[in-house]
């Protein structure tokens, strides 16, 4: 599975690109997270590796910005383990190590396509990288 | 000690160990620190004075200051506060300090901008009237709406919880009885040694809620083990790493520091209640709490710790070595701390105001009608608001003049397209100022009152609100 965050500008709101892509590459397109309204908006997708490059290519065609998936970026100088992260994360990809320091899993994390531990952050540490 | 305890009983422990030490790692709100300048010349008798943007209150003669950690700044509020400035100056960085005051014979300077470290503080002291908690509720949100809050960031509809403090590893709660821990005992503090110097503001040990006072040099500490922090909406704080050694004076004492995770228990909190007495659904112990899973209402929920337990650990182990090396030495306490104050709530000489009583009839429509008809109900009835009805008078949703103003701009003819939906609502028995802070959190000016049933009972509007709140 190729993992991709697709943008869309306010202009191409109104066409149901997703479904075209899916239906003309007949792509199994798994959905992670969407956030679009008329103003344009952020969908992370799952694309079987096989169909990856023309799906991608399909999408671009269509006007949409195809950017790799990028996970939050932790600084670990700052980061005081106190897990406050811990319970927002909606795929499980923070976890405590054995001396309870924070683990943060880079290919679970929805990055910027979710954000929801970044403000829970007490001293700032998680950054999404745009 | 606490597995030794549990395999070879009470009597070999309190043979083979003379010290137990402790440690948490947490927000701890009700911190500060005292900063004496010096004087200038001409010299000031400040009046009002700020670091980095943050006021720094003004306790005593005239260049004294207390630099309070949920104090924020003025120019980044909520993201930078006393707690960083707190920070900063331990880390050797300069701040720039300003200050105004009134002139007088003796001080005529009335204003003053430096910029300082903490080598030209003759004193820069922590001085924390409310820290280490012997333990702390469980927090979690039964609304419909992220809350923002000093228990973190809590997702709507039980999405996660929160919790604090280091359960078995707290000091307080390895001597629950304040044998050992008393006004004068030695601790760790922010890395170096400080001192307990009496209870804690709320200190309520009946409750196993116990809190301390406590001083320190804030010259000598390490920010690995005191920082600045901000909670998202809710503000400032000040991680404090405390550590207490425990001497096993007695075997009484032994059995209290095997206290366990399991055996310490919390009540689960709906923080989604915005009032003094929040409802509580049911307890936690930290072993549940540090596991990451709890249960709430038969659902298993995320819980995330707020205090670092791997710090916690840390200071624990630092302790302990210290007085491995003979670089700290324990102290007795001069006097022991009380063990019958109680947690008063505030005396209120007002009497609290309910939505109830400032709630008018609702002007109401149904999904049906015409928009021309809506827009006859706002002219006859004088009103903003008509609420969307069923038959049996539920909720459907809202329509406000500037809607049905944009439908005729629009040319939109159905008022099924312009009705809003989603709701903010109220209900009669919620204090007026929660009311009030969700209209201004979400930039409406009325809510419809509802009961359990979503029927609707009435609406308050903030014209309402404004003439009680701006009428005291």
């Amino acid at each position: 599975m190729v993992r991709v965050l697709l943008k869309f500008s306010k202009d191409i709101t109104s066409e149901p690109i997703t479904a075209q892509v899916i239906m003309k590459q007949e792509a199994l397109i798994n959905i992670l997270t969407a956030r679009i309204d008329q103003q344009g908006g952020e969908m992370l997708i799952e694309i079987p590796s096989a169909h990856a490059e023309k799906v991608i290519e399909a999408f671009r065609k269509k006007g949409v910005i195809v950017e790799p998936h990028k996970p939050v970026v932790v600084d670990k100088e700052d980061c005081i383990n106190c897990g406050a992260c811990f319970s927002l994360c909606p795929v499980n990809a923070i976890k405590f190590n054995e001396d309870f320091s924070v683990a943060f899993n880079d290919e679970k994390c929805l990055g910027s396509a979710c954000r929801l531990c970044v403000d829970a952050c007490p001293v700032r540490a998680i950054k999404v990288n745009e | 000690m606490k597995k030794l305890v549990e395999e070879k009983g009470i009597k070999r422990a309190f043979k083979e160990v003379d010290v137990v030490t402790t440690g948490t790692f947490g927000a701890m709100c009700s911190s500060g620190a005292v900063i004496n300048l010096g004087h200038s010349d001409p010299p000031i008798k400040i009046h009002r004075a700020w670091i980095n943007d943050v006021e720094v209150s003004h306790p005593g003669a005239a260049v004294d200051l207390y630099i309070g950690a949920t104090q924020m700044s003025e120019t980044r509020p909520f993201e930078y506060g006393g707690g960083h400035v707190i920070e900063d100056l331990i880390r050797g960085k300069e701040v720039e300090l300003r200050a105004i005051a009134c002139g007088t014979a003796c001080y005529p300077r009335t204003k003053l901008e430096t910029v300082i470290t903490k080598d030209d503080l003759n004193q820069f002291i922590l001085l924390n009237f409310r820290n280490c908690y012997q333990r702390y509720v469980c927090a979690t949100n039964s609304s419909d709406e992220i809350l923002y809050t000093y228990m973190g960031k809590l997702l709507p509809r039980f999405g996660n919880a929160t919790f604090s403090g280091a359960g078995e590893l707290n000091p307080l709660m390895n001597d629950s009885d304040y044998e050992t821990i008393g006004i004068g005992t030695r601790i760790f503090l922010g890395g170096t040694q400080g001192y307990v110097i009496g209870e804690g503001t709320q200190h309520d040990p009946g409750n196993l809620m116990g809190t301390i006072m406590v001083r320190g040099d804030c010259k000598k500490m390490n920010p690995e083990f005191i920082r600045g922090a901000a909670f998202a909406k809710y503000g400032t704080t000040l991680y404090v790493g405390i550590g207490i050694p425990i001497p096993i004076l007695n075997e009484g004492l032994v059995k209290k520091v095997a206290i366990r995770d399991e055996d310490i228990l919390v009540p689960i909190v709906d923080y989604g209640v915005p009032r003094r007495e929040r409802p509580k659904l049911g307890k936690a112990s930290y072993k549940e709490l540090k596991s990451g899973k709890i249960v709430i209402n038969d659902k298993t929920v995320k819980v995330s710790p707020l205090s670092s337990l791997e710090k916690a650990r840390k200071i624990a182990e630092t302790l302990k070595s210290w007085i491995e090396e003979g670089i700290f030495y324990l102290s007795a306490p001069v006097e022991r701390l009380p063990l019958n104050t109680v947690f008063k709530p505030m005396k209120q000489s007002k009497d609290i105001v309910f939505v109830e009583a400032l709630m008018r009839p609702a002007v109401t429509c149904r999904e049906d009608e015409e928009i021309e008809d809506v827009a006859k109900k706002i002219v006859t009835y004088s009103v903003n608001h008509v609420v969307v009805v069923d038959v049996q008078g539920k909720l459907k949703g809202i329509v406000t003049s500037w809607d049905i103003t944009r439908a005729v701009a629009e040319n939109r003819k159905s008022l099924a397209d312009i009705i809003v939906r989603k709701v903010i609502t109220a209900t009669p028995d919620e204090p007026v100022e929660a009311a009030a802070r969700k209209m201004t959190q979400h930039n409406i000016s009325a809510l419809p009152v509802i009961n359990r049933e979503r029927k609707v009972l009435g609406i308050v509007a903030s014209e309402d609100v404004a003439k009680l709140i701006g009428g005291r």
